[in-house]
């Protein structure tokens, strides 16, 4: 677990800016995010709707769009050393590494293939140029269809034709055919019922041993998490607020928000009551100062509501955003 | 392909329905005019001198059967199904005894050649330049076009059309303001007559592809500005996939299905000639022939030009609903 990180996000900043009339307004939906990706490694992020997951991998796989807007810090790919990140980089080096070296799975994956092109086709467009002559290029792509049960006759039916699970396949084998090192699925499994899921879940396992890939994986379902991950990291309000091994979080979380969040899942046997956070998550256009968590928390004291705590190791690969927790609060 | 054929069936099962209900439209409409074009060529030919009522009589009985006016009204009406379908809609009255259907004849490749060309352009240039503009929408040279295609669009044609003609024919005058083709000459397929024919289509065309251009401009960039924030757009951006193919296969090729759909009717719709253009042109189509027609009270020729127009423009949908399915694969052919 010691190899170099494929990913390094340094202090990443990134916010959705408007101008009206000359009045600036920055609705800050990343708020100075650190973590590492390592290599072989996946990663979950995890976090309720609109704590920023989605615009933080957009952030990282350069794919914003105004007015979504880099402000500052990093998101280093081991493969593109000398690239602070790819919102900044040449049109040029990001499209060398496009697919070859990063892919991506969009949310809603099931609804992201043109409509009006066969499969195949979208094959060719988005891997023919990282591999090989078109003779070799068909039977590596049904060879890598077997790996996610897919029939070699797929290429040539046209999205409409195929299950809501056989284009979740398609797109799973379409991310991974150019045996990327980093999959960035910004949850893949969401639309799926659970019988799909667990399948999609085990094919992205099997593909990711089988070729070595770290992926970040994002989603709002713990369950999904608990099944996949490796590491976690638990985002609120923009911000990341701990991050530790998936099992230490089921087992040991400290950050109160992230303790509810596991109490919060229902489990087996156990019949009392599941009880809800008070409040809701802070609209990030006016957000409270100091911790995003405070007006929430049952634990909050005085310097909470003035200043942001700092992400902490506690115990070994185990850090955490909490005054209180890291005891600076006394 | 079975699936295919019975599609094809039942589309053309409504081609032929809806043929049958205009041109029962247009009958009832023309047969409902106060002209009688039995009185009025007998008046015409009896207005400079007398003639016995004898004769009167029998040059009525005649004329009413050239007209298909003999008989009871279903014996009538049946009567002008059967020349419909031979293609025969009787003497045109203005031209006597020239037949209504060699006056369509003669106009129409005049009509078909002229408004085919510029309908065809008009649609391709604006949609391209649309998708562009759609697509790269900081583009300046674009943004300059969409706003000199929306000041455009509301001229009304007939300005347009004399402003070219005053521009073209007077102050500069480069190019012929009047006819198909020069009057001297004999007609043919060789290049002095062909390069005439182009010459006087000219400005007819530059004034429908400037007036039509608007509206398959912005109808394609409002098309295309919704399409790159579909799904599959976003995602083929992603996944580094060639620019100018996204442009092509993942944007114009989603926004062509209604586009060519609006082709076909516009397609279809020439067959009534442009009229306003080839008046103001003294173009010799047949847009031309309807309007004198109707002055003339021709009612043969204006229902000729009614009926060839109800089965091109229904021709034109029915190719289109033909040829749908290869173009969009989602539309189900059952």
């Amino acid at each position: 677990m010691s190899a170099a990180p494929i990913l390094q996000v340094r202090n990443l900043r990134a916010a959705f800016r408007t101008h009206h009339f000359g009045v600036r307004r920055d609705v800050p939906a990343v708020d100075d995010i650190s973590f590492d990706v390592r290599a072989n490694e996946i990663y979950g992020l995890a976090g309720e709707s609109s704590s920023g997951k989605t615009t933080l991998i957009k952030t990282i796989a350069g794919v914003i769009k105004p007015p979504l807007e880099l402000v500052g810090g990093s998101a280093r790919f081991a493969f593109l050393p000398d690239c602070e990140s790819l919102a900044q980089a040449s049109p040029a080096a990001v499209a060398a590494i496009r697919w070859s070296k990063l892919a991506y799975i969009m949310q809603g994956s099931m609804n992201v293939l043109n409509p009006v092109r066969r499969i195949g086709k979208t094959f060719e467009d988005f891997a023919l140029r990282h591999i090989g002559s078109a003779g070799d290029f068909q039977q590596r792509v049904e060879a890598h269809l077997q790996r996610v049960r897919l029939e070699p006759s797929v290429l040539r039916s046209y999205p409409h034709e195929l299950s809501g699970g056989m284009r979740q396949r398609v797109t799973i084998a379409l991310a991974t055919i150019c045996a990327p090192d980093f999959i960035i699925a910004d949850e893949p499994t969401t639309a799926l019922d659970v019988i799909v899921q667990k399948d999609v879940l085990a094919m992205m396992r099997d593909i990711q041993g089988a070729m070595g890939a770290s992926i970040l994986f994002v989603t709002h379902d713990m369950g999904v998490h608990a099944a996949l991950t490796d590491r976690l990291g638990i985002m609120y309000a923009g911000r990341l607020v701990e991050e530790a091994p998936t099992d230490v979080i089921f087992r040991g979380a400290l950050h109160p928000y992230t303790r509810h969040l596991i109490a919060s899942l229902p489990r087996i046997g156990d019949r009392s009551e599941r009880k809800s956070l008070t409040g809701v998550p802070p609209n990030l256009a006016n957000a409270p100062p100091g911790c995003r968590f405070h007006p929430r928390c049952p634990l909050a004291v005085d310097i909470c509501r003035v200043q942001a705590p700092a992400m902490t190791e506690l115990a070994t690969q185990h850090r955490v955003a909490c005054h209180v927790v890291t005891g600076e609060a006394a | 392909m079975g699936d295919y054929i019975r599609y094809a069936m039942k589309r053309l099962g409504q081609f032929v329905l809806v043929v049958f209900i205009g041109v029962n439209l247009a009958y009832v409409i023309t047969h409902a005019t106060p002209i009688d074009p039995v009185e009025q060529s007998i008046s015409a030919s009896t207005s400079f001198g007398n003639a016995a009522p004898e004769a009167i009589a029998e040059m009525r009985r005649s004329l009413e059967e050239l007209y298909g006016l003999k008989g009871s009204w279903s014996e009538q009406y049946l009567a002008f199904w059967s020349r419909v379908i031979r293609g025969d809609f009787g003497p045109s009255m203005s031209a006597f005894p020239t037949p209504v259907s060699s006056l369509i004849a003669r106009a129409m490749p005049w009509t078909i050649g002229l408004l085919v060309t510029s309908t065809i352009i008009t649609w391709a240039l604006g949609n391209y330049l649309g998708a562009l503009a759609g697509y790269h929408q900081r583009s300046r040279a674009l943004k300059a076009f969409g706003l000199a295609a929306m000041g455009l669009h509301p001229v009304p044609y007939y300005i347009v059309a004399l402003v070219l003609l005053i521009v073209f024919g007077y102050v500069w005058p480069i190019l012929p303001i009047s006819g198909g083709a020069a009057m001297n000459m004999p007609q043919g397929w060789n290049w002095p007559y062909v390069a005439s024919v182009l010459k006087h289509s000219a400005l007819p065309a530059l004034s429908l592809i400037l007036i039509g251009l608007g509206s398959w401009f912005l109808g394609m960039r409002s098309l295309v500005s919704n399409i790159i924030t579909d799904d599959h757009v976003v995602y083929a951006e992603i996944g580094g996939v060639d620019r100018r193919r996204i442009l092509r296969s993942y944007v114009m090729r989603n926004a062509l299905a209604p586009q060519l759909t609006g082709l076909a009717m516009s397609l279809g719709g020439i067959f009534n000639g442009a009229v306003i253009t080839e008046k103001v042109f003294g173009y010799p189509g047949v847009g031309t022939l309807l309007v004198d027609a109707v002055y003339a009270g021709d009612y043969g020729l204006v229902l000729g030009v009614t009926t060839v127009s109800i089965v091109g423009v229904s021709l034109g949908v029915l190719i289109i609903d033909l040829i749908y399915p290869l173009i969009d694969p989602r539309v189900q052919v059952d």
